[in-house]
């Protein structure tokens, strides 16, 4: 197996499309290199974690590890969404191992120091010796849980776990303003709205491929009877996002006739349009005029992903058995996705495999996601600089 | 082993965590010396914040009371 741990020059990536390469094997292949670009990539970045849909109610605790370190995903006792580090600043514990709900407060199953919802440290039981509670040495107030940056955007729960990416409102501004007008209230549609697809491939490759519609005749083939590959174009944005758009969306029919209710307020250009997003890194979105979804990628290793699926509505009563069908809908598309993204990894351990090259007519989402990356990785490889004396 | 011990056996054992907020206010109610009552108390005390129980403030009190606990 090829194993590369030294950077690769990346400067072949980063030309014009027509003459770039795509990303080195070892991109796909090499822990080493995962390893780094999740420091790059993801962890320096505002990456998707969850939805707020999977914390409900107050008190609802989701433990999730993301690129290995222990998270907790709560909504506090006042309803706000938080994320936490899932462990106790006493030991380094995990403090929850399963999605449950705090009734009271969050306490360590080791020595039981508790915290609130919040994350403040409440409790801290005979630390000062049986019965004795308190410990002039122990500062609760400097103990709190560790709390991740995070920010909620179409119901996504994005990341900054470096703490250090600029606001999101900033990092996200130009894909924000481009859906200004879905800026509207979701409804997740439930347990029959969401579904996970593991797939033995590295999380970019789950970008590339969503984000073009080049392989959308031969890859999805049951689009070609009202969705053409020319009814499609491209959405760049350097340095941001990527993606597709559909100038001929149909909407999904219930049996007898039925439609979803529409986001209210669109232009009407999003009657026969939808459009199609990769938020880099890692979340993948979709917008129609009666429904939307979002796709986390979970990267579990450098050749295993988890899709984590959430179908939206602009209403929350719509209909159980057509939310049933369009769930079943999109599932069959993004398992249509399968063979080509986990196809395209084990091609990545070929060792005349130089990157491959792109259409410059038809990859110009995919060259930029690359590009993308590339430029994020140089900056993260660059010596920071000196210090003023 | 008396019947209180066994108890609060039964309950570890079953995780019934609101029959532990008793148990161990019982065995603070009953102990014979304040150093056996404060561990107790904090026991409950623990139990009672991790399942919202409605005595949570009362016990944190009587802790904070018996300078076990901040203020």
């Amino acid at each position: 197996m090829p194993r590369s741990s030294m950077p690769a020059d990346l400067s072949a990536v980063r030309r014009p499309i027509a003459e770039a390469n795509g990303l080195p094997n070892a991109h796909y292949t090499d822990p080493a290199v995962h390893a780094e670009e999740s420091r790059a990539l993801l962890i320096g970045q505002w990456a998707g974690l969850a939805v707020a849909a999977d914390v409900p109610e107050p008190g609802d605790a989701v433990p999730i590890t993301f690129l290995d370190i222990p998270l907790l995903l709560i909504r506090d006792r006042d309803g706000i969404v938080r994320v936490f580090q899932n462990i106790c600043r006493h030991r380094g514990m995990i403090l929850v191992e399963e999605p449950r709900k705090i009734e009271g407060a969050i306490r360590c199953p080791y020595h039981s120091w508790c915290y609130s919802t919040q994350g403040k440290l409440v409790s801290t039981p005979h630390v000062g010796g049986p019965g004795q509670n308190t410990h002039e040495g122990i500062k609760r107030d400097t103990l709190g849980l560790i709390e991740v940056r995070s920010h909620i955007w179409r119901d996504v729960v994005w990341v900054n776990i470096s703490g250090d990416a600029p606001a999101f409102e900033d990092a996200m501004a130009e894909v924000i303003a481009r859906w200004a007008e879905f800026d509207k209230p979701l409804f997740h549609g439930g347990d029959d709205s969401r579904f996970v697809l593991p797939v033995a491939c590295n999380w970019k490759l789950a970008v590339e491929n969503y984000c073009e519609s080049y392989h959308l005749p031969w890859v999805h083939p049951g689009l070609n009877s009202y969705s053409r590959l020319e009814d499609h174009y491209h959405i760049e944005s350097p340095g941001h996002f990527s993606g597709q758009g559909t100038l001929v969306y149909r909407q999904f029919h219930g049996a007898e006739g039925q439609v979803f209710p529409d986001f209210d307020g669109l232009d009407p250009k999003w009657q026969t349009a939808a459009e199609y997003i990769a938020a880099f890194p890692n979340v993948l979105l979709g917008v129609h005029r009666d429904h939307a979804f979002a796709i986390i990628l979970q990267p579990e290793a450098q050749d295993r992903t988890s899709e984590h699926v959430h179908l939206y509505y602009a209403r929350p009563d719509t209909d159980a058995a057509m939310r049933q069908q369009n769930t079943a809908l999109w599932k069959t598309v993004f398992e249509e996705d399968i063979f080509v993204v986990e196809g395209m990894q084990r091609g990545r351990h070929s060792p005349g495999f130089d990157g491959g090259r792109f259409s410059p007519v038809m990859d110009g989402p995919t060259h930029l996601f690359h590009d993308w990356v590339a430029g994020h990785l140089q900056a993260h490889r660059a010596p920071a600089p000196e210090a003023a004396e | 082993m008396n019947d209180l011990d066994a108890r609060l056996l039964a309950a570890h054992k079953a995780g019934d965590r609101q029959a532990l907020v008793a148990l161990y206010t019982e065995a603070a109610d009953g102990a014979s010396d304040p150093a056996a009552a404060g561990f107790f108390l904090t026991q409950a005390y623990v139990f009672a914040l991790d399942t919202g129980h409605p005595a949570a403030q009362h016990l944190r009190a009587r802790l904070v009371a018996d300078g076990r606990e901040e203020p």
